[in-house]
Formats: C-alpha cells, structure tokens, sequence
C-alpha cells in the first residue's frame, strides 16, 4: 500500500528529493519535512487560508494538496519570497495583525491579489481575501495595510517569484 | 496526516490513467484540484485504496471546437475566470464563477469539473451546468460517453458516473449568448449556497435552473412574460415544483421552500431588466 514514494520538487529555488509517505499533505511536507515552519496549519478543510504558499506561481491552500502532487512543480513559501518587504512594512504600520497566525496566508494573497491588480479597490481586496480568515478579526487594518502597500508600491507591479 | 493507507498515481497518459482506475474497483478516487477529496481523506471519510491524479494529462484547457465549448476536467476556476473564451461565448458561466467563494488559494486549485462530479446540491456548479445544457465526457476502457447534464445529476452527491470512468471535459453549447443572470442567496460571503438560480433568454423563452433547491438542479422553461403576474405565477410554479426540498447544515426543512419564490422572481426579473449578474 502506501509505502514510502519519492517525491522531487522544486521548494524556495532548490530541487528537493525526498521519500514521502503518500498520505503526507503539501502543508505537511513543507513543515514537517522541510522544516519551513511559517506556513500555516488552521482548519485542514480549505477554508481559513493560514496554509496558503505558491504551487507553479499561483497561491493555493496547500492543505488541499497531497504532497505527491507536487512532482516536479515549483512550490514557495513565503521563506523563498522576495519582494514582499513593502507589503509587510505596510501590515506593521497599519497593525494588520494581532497573533499573527493568518498572517503568511494574507500577505501571500495580498501579494497576487497586487501582482495582477496594483491598484484595488476595496471590494477587489475583500473579493480576494475571502479565503483567509483572521480569528482576530483585524480584517479593517489588513484592508488598510493593503491600500498602504499599494500606495507605497505607486504604478510599479512586482512578482511574486522565489529567491534564487 | 491522512490516516487510512492508499496507492498515489500521477500518471502521464490517459490510458494509463483509466486501467488504473479500471482495476481498482470501487475503491479508486480521481483528484483534480483535491479540495474535496483530501478533507475527505483527512477526516477519514473516504478510504480509497488508489487515487489518480490527472495533472499532467493535459486537461487543464479551454477550446472552442465548432459551435462548443470545450472544458477540461482539470481546468480550475482560476483558469476559466481568465479565458476570454468563456467571457465571450458563455457570460451565463463567467457570472457563476465571479460568485464563487474560497478565494485565490481555493480558485487556483479547484474545478468545476470536480464540483460536478462531487455534485453537492448546495453548489454553485450543477446549476449552472444544467441550465447551460453541458454535457458530460466520460472515458473508460470501456469507452468514451456523452452524458446531457439533465441525467448526469442523479441525486444529492450522487452522479452518472461510474468508478471506472473519469470525466474528461465539460461540453458546452455556445450559441450567441443572450440575456442571462446568476443570482444566488448566500448568508455570508464565504458561505456555501442556499439556493441559486441560472437565468438565460433563449429563442423568446425563459430557462431557469434552481441549483440546491432540491438534491438535483431544477429545470424549468417558460415563453417570455410579459406582466409582472405573470413572473410571480412563474416563481410559483418553481416553488411547486420542487418534490423534495434540498436540506443541510445551512436551511432546515421549509426554508429553502420558502425563499425560492423570490430568488426566481429576481433572477426572472434581472434577465428581463437587461441587467447581468
């Protein structure tokens, strides 16, 4: 049955080869294997978001995602994130947080959500975090510290990518 | 982690993918997105023993073949939101999708595809399908099959489908689009459907499609109105039509009875108003 697979990925720019059991989710992977602990587990049911990292470029909850799936993609977490200083500068001076926990899942999102939209309004931003719950309900400073980002970033887009 | 034991495929082919369910019995699962299989998984709610995953079979795309649509089975949200194809030839669609919640993290990974085949009655997708007249392709190594909508939503998380086969692309008639709506009633933003209804104007009628009324999508077509009586005779109608009521986690029986009327009488009302969802 399910013995040991390997698995080969991409993870933050360098290739990965490891022997995974195949039951092991992505966030598991990422966490318990790779020991990259900013990446989040909240409810395993794909609805808070605190798990959100980037699979082929695109953020998804990688609590949905067997870790096997993985096979030669590219995943980043937010350790092997690059410009995301101005987004986070914009959370501390807005407060965007309380216990932090939802925190990598908001900015990830805030990330692509400012990658493909540079300037959003404020429905643009609640749209695309209604996936990532703050239990703290700081949603009001976490709109706030988006507007902020995207002021600071003015008309220049950005990527998110991995930090080779 | 995942607690009961199961073999993982990644095949390459098709072929590949299909003996391998065809030998797995009953107790082969095929994960697109996964957003529904793997809390199945983690909360031990399925145990298969093998799961095909058909990300590398090239099912991710959307193609304009004569007067369809052609969606592949692993084409996600995100990618049908972005194809101008879809905005184009079916803005019935496009708006269901723009109303679909999970956010970025849950659009880039999931499909509608999948959503069907799981065929929750509280979801966006059957609805939607029916009212748009898709139909389903399904591949076995028995064959491949052409199944309409209408028959492919057997029941409440129940489909057409047999565990040996694999749906491979959503077929979509594509003709001029005309007037549409998709209006849903929902408690929240994040929360699943109460009741949804697809609306199109088509050859001087009305088609409507009540989605998580009833544990399939309801059906119903009438000539244009042209009085508001006659809408309200109309949503009536629906309300009666509805043998048994859709209930869940979210609406106890009566509720979804009850609110029905009205959610036809304003999915009626933006088709004939001219105003898109």
């Amino acid at each position: 049955m399910s013995e040991a697979v390997t698995l080969r990925c991409n993870v933050n720019g360098s290739d990965v080869d490891r022997e995974v059991d195949a039951r092991l989710l992505l966030v598991e992977f990422v966490r318990d294997v790779l020991g990259l602990k900013a990446t989040r587990v909240g409810c395993h049911t794909g609805d808070c978001g605190a798990c959100t990292l980037l699979l082929d470029g695109a953020v998804v909850k990688s609590c949905l995602v067997l870790a096997l799936s993985a096979e030669e993609r590219a995943v980043v977490t937010i350790e092997g994130s690059n410009n995301l200083a101005e987004i986070q500068a914009a959370f501390v001076a807005e407060n965007g947080f309380q216990c932090g926990y939802c925190t990598t899942g908001m900015i990830l999102t805030a990330a692509e959500l400012l990658r493909k939209s540079p300037h959003p309004s404020d429905m643009e931003i609640r749209h695309a975090l209604v996936g990532n719950l703050c239990r703290c309900t700081g949603y009001d400073a976490i709109i706030a510290a988006i507007h902020r980002a995207a002021e600071r970033r003015g008309a220049v887009g950005y990527a998110v990518g991995s930090r080779q | 982690m995942i607690g009961a034991r199961f073999r993982f495929t990644r095949p390459e082919t098709l072929e590949e993918a299909l003996d391998l369910l065809a030998g797995a019995g009953g107790l082969g699962r095929v994960i697109g997105g996964g957003s529904v299989l793997v809390p199945a998984l983690v909360a031990g709610q399925d145990a298969p023993a093998l799961v095909v995953d058909i990300g590398r079979l090239g099912l991710g795309s959307v193609r304009e073949e004569d007067s369809d649509v052609v969606i592949g089975a692993a084409a996600t949200y995100a990618t049908l939101l972005a194809s101008e194809v879809v905005r184009r030839r079916l803005p019935l669609l496009a708006a269901m999708l723009r109303e679909v919640t999970g956010g970025p993290g849950l659009w880039n990974l999931a499909t509608p595809g999948g959503a069907a085949c799981y065929a929750n009655p509280a979801s966006d997708v059957p609805g939607c399908l029916v009212a748009l007249g898709a139909a389903f392709r399904l591949a076995s190594r028995r064959g491949e099959r052409l199944v309409a909508a209408e028959n492919f939503f057997r029941g409440a998380f129940e489909t057409e489908r047999s565990p040996d086969e694999m749906l491979t692309a959503l077929v979509l008639p594509a003709p001029e689009p005309g007037r549409h709506a998709y209006y849903k009633l929902k408690h929240a933003a994040s929360s699943w459907p109460i009741v949804t209804a697809s609306c199109l104007s088509i050859d001087g009628r009305i088609r409507l499609c009540l989605g998580a009324a009833a544990p399939v999508p309801l059906l119903l077509d009438w000539p244009t109105p042209s009085t508001t009586e006659a809408v309200a005779a109309m949503a009536e109608q629906v309300q009666a039509a509805i043998a048994t009521e859709w209930t869940d986690e979210l609406a106890g029986p009566g509720y979804r009875r009850a609110v029905v009327p009205a959610v036809a009488a304003r999915a009626i009302r933006a088709v004939l108003e001219e105003r898109t969802s």
